[in-house]
């Protein structure tokens, strides 16, 4: 694994393992010289004389051979002056496994598609064809620069500015891209009522779907008096269409760690803790070892470079339960129980793990933190629609032709992002919906796409921007089915504590399968309304009080499908086992 | 047909406790809470080596902590990542997230039960193959419906290739006995 920072150090005539040759930094002005170290070693990097072979290795490029493609580099270049480095996917999972080719002289290439027996050729410069883009603001050799493509043409990129670009396990990659200038200045420059001032001026609101504004929670943090208090990073996304957080940790986990910090600073907790996904082993890995080399150079610990300011750090890791992620149940899963809801107040900033002040953000919350303390809340601000600031990360799936995750200003319109970025539909697919908010909103049609996505836009035409993953969904796929799939993930998901939820979700799920074995009435359609109406209004939770909406979306959108299925007793898909028997088996399943 | 959806697989061998043992001594609290805090992290890692965990697993690693066992089986049953029961020779996760299910996965799932008899969590009646349908997402959505077989993924599936992929991993291990004991010790290093 270090393979790539001893072949970098070579090829430098430097020192040994990035940042190894440093202890704790003791002082603002040993972090100052660590980083311009850092800064030097980066551009000597890319202004040197040999040639750099980058290879993004994230959990979907790795399922696709992008580790074997990178081994086939090492071998392929070993002897050379060359760097090999294992940066993090950019998001760009349509051209995975990529492979960036930096020869001296001549701007980084990047080319998508790689298998690892074309290495040999790659590296032989005969496979021009295949070159996606030049990392550069112009053309090269007739390859345009990577930017010109539909998929980065509409991005803004702030979050992910350096995924895919320096190695996530190099502390010394980030601090020379800039990670923890912010922070610095939080220690040492500023007071905790002006990095909440810029926050609250940056608008930012939460990005885990909620979109409640950071900078109010922050004030209430900063305001509780009891201590000790603490910070949480909610790194548990659950939702069956949504891979955001999970890139950030493998692409800059150090992006997410110094947002946390910050935080801790301003609010005066004693300890952040992230609570990652279980299913995210990458992630975790590459989390673990952002904090351990941080706490390695003294920027975790008891007085931070000299500040006499303490704190420190926990990572702990979920156990693939999607109610985890609801800010209580979270709270009740780091502290060693199941992680089921409670009823608030008291809110978790007043009362939260162990009963003291927790301030609760999302990921990509956090991971905005740095730019907008470097940058300004009004830098920030500018950016995006009136009510919806910064950028947006979003994830895509289903039948598109350019799958990714991507970073846009908040208010791009869903026709960008389909059409364009992510190349519409595949050959043989039509739009048919596309499922919004998770499992927790309903879906938009084809005459949805010229809405603006972002926090608000969506809400009347009953979607959601919630952590910013859409399902597309094509002809193949029936709406009573799709509706069955999604009440029957909130099912399995509830966590059983309230009756409402509970019982009210295997209720729907066995209506909707009276429909999908063609032994329903008219009568189930005024019976899903009822039933839904006491899951929304009696649970305790969000899970529960949202869970029936992707079906009365879908009744909303499709009921003429719906209506087939009863009167005709017809699965116009083809996909429901109308007329089967066992529907008994099934909705015991 | 009759779905086992837990069928207990073979497993003469147990868990090796003093393993177990060793595991737990990593974990070194400070004080009563971050020892509460620890004890999922400590299942995960047993249940990681082992595949599963066992109730006297589970009892070595509420007494390190100093915690019931009961309270620890109240985790191993709701946390979904954690098995009770140990797995055939063979793991799969079947990714069954909104790209998968778009392009497929719900005739997987089926095939899974019509054919080889398992439904999500269940065992093979020979012990061959455990599956797990995954709730949330693998993270492959380009190459969707796909699975994980014994650490390796396999996408753009149809049924047909999902029977291969399962009957070649079953005869390749028949095939060279010497394959390791079908434990999760290595996983997530291959991620």
């Amino acid at each position: 694994m270090d393979l790539s920072n001893s072949t970098m150090t070579d090829a430098l005539g430097g020192e040994e393992e990035a940042g190894g040759s440093y202890g704790r930094l003791g002082s603002r002005a040993d972090f100052e010289t660590y980083q311009r170290r850092a800064q030097d070693r980066w551009t000597e990097l890319w202004e040197g004389e040999y040639a750099v072979v980058s290879v993004g290795l994230d959990s979907s490029s790795i399922a696709k051979g992008a580790d074997r493609v990178l081994a086939a580099c090492r071998e392929a270049l070993a002897g050379d002056r060359a760097t090999v480095r294992e940066v993090s996917g950019n998001g760009a999972m349509w051209m995975e496994p990529w492979v960036e080719v930096k020869r001296p002289g001549e701007p980084p290439v990047v080319f998508g598609n790689i298998e690892p027996d074309e290495v040999p050729a790659l590296l032989r410069g005969e496979l021009a064809e295949r070159a996606v883009g030049v990392r550069a603001e112009h053309a090269f050799n007739g390859v345009p620069p990577l930017t010109d493509h539909p998929f980065f043409k509409h991005q803004l990129r702030i979050v992910l500015a350096n995924v895919g670009l320096i190695e996530p396990d190099s502390i010394e990659d980030a601090v020379a891209r800039g990670a923890y200038s912010a922070y610095l200045k939080v220690l040492f420059d500023m007071s905790a009522e002006e990095v909440v001032a810029e926050l609250t001026a940056a608008n930012v609101r939460g990005r885990g779907g909620a979109g409640f504004p950071a900078g109010i929670k922050w004030e209430s943090g900063r305001k509780a008096k009891v201590t000790p208090k603490f910070v949480v990073c909610n790194s548990h996304e659950g939702e069956p269409n949504v891979y955001k957080d999970r890139r950030i940790h493998e692409g800059d986990p150090h992006r997410i760690l110094e947002g946390i910090l910050i935080a801790c600073i301003t609010v005066g907790a004693e300890r952040g803790y992230n609570y990652i996904g279980g299913e995210y082993p990458l992630a975790i890995k590459r989390f673990r070892k952002a904090v351990a080399d941080a706490e390695r150079l003294g920027l975790i610990g008891r007085n931070v470079l000299g500040s006499g300011k303490d704190v420190y750090f926990r990572v702990r890791t979920g156990g693939g339960a999607y109610i985890c992620g609801e800010g209580s149940a979270l709270m009740y899963s780091i502290m060693g129980v199941r992680g089921q809801p409670r009823t608030k107040p008291p809110r978790s900033v007043e009362e939260g793990i162990w009963k003291r002040p927790t301030v609760a953000n999302n990921t990509e919350t956090l991971a905005n933190v740095p730019d907008i303390v470097n940058k300004g809340g009004a830098w920030y601000a500018a950016i995006g629609t009136e009510k919806s600031k910064g950028t947006k990360l979003m994830t895509v799936q289903g039948p598109v032709k350019t799958m990714g995750l991507v970073e846009v200003p908040m208010g791009t319109t869903m026709r960008t992002l389909l059409e364009e970025m992510w190349g519409g539909m595949r050959d043989g697919s039509v739009l048919k919906g596309i499922q919004t908010g998770g499992v927790s909103a309903g879906q938009l049609a084809a005459e949805h796409l010229d809405l603006p996505v972002d926090f608000d836009s969506l809400t009347p035409v009953g979607g959601m921007l919630g952590s910013g993953g859409f399902a597309v969904f094509d002809q193949r796929v029936c709406a009573v089915d799709f509706a069955r799939y999604l009440t029957a993930f909130n099912r399995y998901e509830s966590c059983s504590k309230c009756v409402p939820c509970r019982l009210g979700n295997p209720a729907l799920v066995e209506i909707i399968d009276r429909i999908r074995f063609g032994r329903a009435s008219l009568d189930d359609l005024p019976l899903i309304q009822r039933t839904s109406k006491h899951i929304i209004e009696l649970s305790l939770c969000g899970l529960g009080q949202v869970a029936p909406e992707p079906l009365l979306g879908m009744i909303k959108q499709f009921e003429d499908e719906f209506r087939t299925h009863i009167i005709d007793g017809v699965c116009p898909a083809g996909v429901c086992p109308i007329g089967a028997p066992g529907i008994a088996s099934v909705a015991a399943d | 047909m009759v779905v086992q959806a837990h069928a207990a697989a073979t497993d003469p061998a147990g868990i090796d406790l003093d393993v177990v043992r060793e595991i737990v001594s990593h974990f070194k609290p400070q004080d009563h809470q971050e020892a509460q805090e620890l004890i999922l992290a400590a299942l995960q890692e047993v249940n990681e080596r082992f595949g599963y965990v066992s109730l006297e697993a589970a009892e070595i690693v509420a007494a390190h902590l100093g915690t019931t066992a009961n309270r620890v089986y109240g985790l191993l049953t709701f946390y979904a990542d954690f098995r009770t029961e140990p797995r055939g020779k063979h793991f799969m996760l079947v990714c069954h997230g909104m790209s998968c299910y778009a392009l497929g996965s719900q005739a997987l799932v089926q095939e899974l039960k019509d054919r080889w008899g398992i439904a999500d969590g269940g065992t093979t009646a020979d012990g061959e193959l455990t599956i797990q349908v995954v709730n949330g997402c693998l993270g492959v959505c380009d190459k969707a419906p796909i699975v994980e077989l014994d650490h390796a993924f396999h996408g753009d599936l149809t049924v047909e290739r999902l029977n291969d992929v399962i009957q070649r991993a079953i005869a390749a291990r028949n095939a060279s006995p010497v394959a390791i004991l079908g434990s999760g010790s290595d996983h997530g290093s291959q991620q």
